[in-house]
């Protein structure tokens, strides 16, 4: 595969505040890459720098080798979808779709047989091929999200960035939009950079996930080995699935944290100092506090407090030394749902195996 | 819950609930609404409706020399449309009508523009708007003879422009003629233009201004394309203020044009001045007739209830 887009270096600063740090990627030509990072992370001023909203303080940004610097946004061929979807008003949704290729500074079509039957395809393509005629404020959120992507698609960008584009919809439909995102994508073969601050958003749409953190990437991955293997405790911290106890490793071999000490293995790769200790919340095994531990199980001591019941997985919650909430997430495909009794002991267990350990 | 889920299902029950709703609400809401709409009413009724309805009747009434008589009568009106200078008035005032929307459209839309998108602090957005109402603090006369020193013979202008060599002689024209008239309404009424238009520029999302030129629009394109078009509601506005204003004018023609200027609010003041009610109730029904034709027009362009 070949980088269609490379990022080297990129610094931003607002006044004394570092938005981005050095930071360095590359976009694949026809792939889906998810950028995740909390609110304050720097994403959205990584999107604009590379739409060209904004100019980096440092580095350079190369669109299929050839730097963009002092390029406008509109000359880049990158297309932008921001989070408001920023929707003429005024126009129909046709010719919200039509702006780009009726307006344009360079090579305007002039042939409204041509707009028609471009923008038509588009809003085929994002099906809302009956709606050309509506006004903007008479289509619902989903469909002012696909009006903006199609106003984006019409002009043939190489590669459409998406500001939180799902931040603004409901529940139900943004389910629905992850999926026609994803084949509306696949169709044309363009690389979408999708900006997010939602982990399952992050991994359910990404080919590969980027996760950024004070301006800085931490970690860029398939989805699969981002969730199973987060490079660090920071990319776990993110992916809230993790139980994390912060301690120290000691010879190599063994982790401790307050007074509970779990053996650390050689393939863990686990240096004597600080750190933490990640279970994911999956990987746990609950049993009254009585009962003995299988042979090779590691564990710690916890009260039960409350579950939340979600459909296909129930979560429970248990408060273990030092105030500290425990959650462990029961697959409901996998496992029977357990009454446990509120305020009773119980043990939590895993294998020391399924553990991560970053120190 | 099983009882609601009964009812409902039945569909009597939504209905005997709305039912029993409206019986509740209704004479109660219905007795606030009239009270609340009541001292409106009452007061458009007494002070316009009833002064409008009297203003057409006595246009028909009989003009004696000092007096009027309820003996119905077309000669007013044959009286203004037959006489030079009375529909000249019509005429010269829809002019100056046209000339003072333009010149506070040319000269307020840069303005509001300025103030509305390029002023992004909304703090400094109120200061300078507010800046823009403090001649208003002083007196309207004093507003309009203050044009007197600054575009007599030997006044202000023409003082500068000799000094600095421009011209020879003092230009005459600059005062007590329509052009007077036109630079004094168009500096106390510019402001009635800027300020609607700068709130409608203010509302437009800075994104959507970034999306069209992400798709490519130069700056003009974009200002026709998106900025004016959405500002239109403004503009709109600010012309049903200046044109209701400037119509009904007569005191900025008074001071600035030497009474040589003649507007159909100049011809009531004088014809009410001389006890001729029933002929400026003439003039009065026909710029009342014009100012409602050119509202109605602007509201045409915009549909004002969609827009604000």
């Amino acid at each position: 595969m070949t980088a269609i887009l490379e990022i080297r270096n990129v610094t931003k600063l607002y006044g004394n505040e570092l938005a981005l740090d050095g930071l360095s990627v590359g976009l694949q030509a026809n792939e889906y890459i998810s950028l995740l990072g909390p609110s304050g992370s720097g994403k959205s001023t990584l999107l604009r720098i590379i739409a060209g909203f904004e100019k980096p303080d440092a580095g350079d940004i190369f669109l299929e080798g050839k730097s963009v610097a002092g390029i406008p946004a509109h000359k880049r061929g990158i297309g932008f979808v921001s989070q408001s979807f920023a929707l003429f008003p005024h126009m129909s949704v046709f010719d919200n779709v039509a702006f780009g290729l009726r307006h344009r500074e360079e090579e305007p079509v002039r042939d409204e047989g041509e707009i028609a039957r471009r923008v038509n395809d588009m809003l085929d393509l994002v099906g809302l091929v009956d709606l050309g005629d509506r006004r903007i404020s008479q289509v619902s959120g989903g469909q002012k999200q696909r009006v903006a992507l199609a106003r984006t698609l019409v002009a043939d960008p190489k590669i459409i960035l998406l500001d939180e584009p799902l931040g603004a919809l409901d529940a139900n439909l943004r389910s629905r939009m992850r999926a026609e995102l994803r084949r509306i994508r696949q169709q044309l073969g363009i690389t979408f950079m999708h900006v997010t601050g939602n982990e399952q958003e992050a991994l359910a749409m990404g080919d590969r996930v980027a996760v950024l953190d004070s301006g800085r990437l931490i970690q860029v991955a398939d989805p699969d080995t981002v969730y199973n293997r987060p490079a660090s405790a920071r990319v776990a911290r993110f992916l809230d699935c993790y139980n994390m106890f912060e301690g120290r490793c000691e010879d190599g071999n063994r982790f401790i944290a307050g007074d509970t000490s779990f053996p650390c293995l050689a393939t863990q790769g686990a240096q004597a100092g600080p750190g933490f200790y990640c279970v994911r919340f999956d990987k746990i095994r609950v049993v009254p506090a009585s009962e003995a531990p299988q042979p090779g199980e590691v564990g710690v001591r916890a009260t039960f407090i409350t579950s939340e019941y979600s459909g296909p997985s129930v979560m429970y919650f248990f408060e273990g030394q030092g105030n500290k909430v425990l959650e462990v997430e029961y697959h409901l495909s996998h496992r029977q749902p357990e009454e446990f009794s509120l305020g009773g002991e119980y043990a939590l267990l895993w294998s020391p195996g399924d553990a991560l350990v970053y120190a | 819950m099983a009882e609601v889920r009964h009812r409902i299902q039945d569909g009597t029950g939504a209905s005997a609930a709305a039912r029993i709703a409206a019986e509740r609400k209704d004479p109660h809401a219905r007795r606030i609404t009239a009270l609340l709409i009541a001292p409106g009413t009452i007061w458009m009724i007494l002070f316009l409706v009833v002064p409008m309805l009297m203003m057409v009747y006595v246009s028909f009434w009989t003009q004696k020399t000092f007096t009027i008589e309820p003996t119905l009568t077309l000669n007013s009106w044959i009286a203004f449309f037959s006489s030079e200078t009375y529909f000249g008035a019509l005429l010269r005032t829809i002019r100056i009508w046209l000339i003072v929307l333009a010149s506070t459209f040319f000269l307020g839309y840069p303005t509001a523009l300025f103030i509305g998108l390029f002023i992004k602090n909304k703090t400094i957005q109120t200061i300078v708007l507010v800046l823009c109402v403090v001649p208003f603090w002083t007196s309207f006369l004093i507003r309009v003879l203050a044009w007197r020193p600054m575009l007599g013979k030997e006044g202000a202008v023409n003082i500068v422009l000799q000094k600095i060599g421009l011209i020879s002689q003092p230009i005459e024209v600059l005062l007590f003629t329509e052009f007077s008239v036109v630079i004094g309404m168009t500096q106390i009424y510019v402001v009635f233009m800027v300020g609607p238009i700068a709130f409608m520029l203010s509302r437009i999302d800075p994104s959507l201004i970034e999306a069209a030129r992400d798709l490519g629009a130069s700056t003009w394109r974009i200002f026709r394309t998106i900025i004016f078009p959405l500002s239109l509601p403004g503009v709109v506005v600010g012309a049903i203020f200046v044109s209701v204003m400037v119509l009904g004018e007569f005191a900025t023609s008074a001071a600035l044009s030497g009474r040589k200027v003649n507007l159909l609010g100049n011809i009531i003041v004088t014809q009410v001045g001389s006890l001729k009610w029933a002929f400026a109730a003439v003039v009065g029904v026909i710029l009342t007739v014009v100012i409602a034709f050119i509202v109605a027009a602007l509201l045409k362009i915009v549909d004002l209830k969609k827009e604000l």
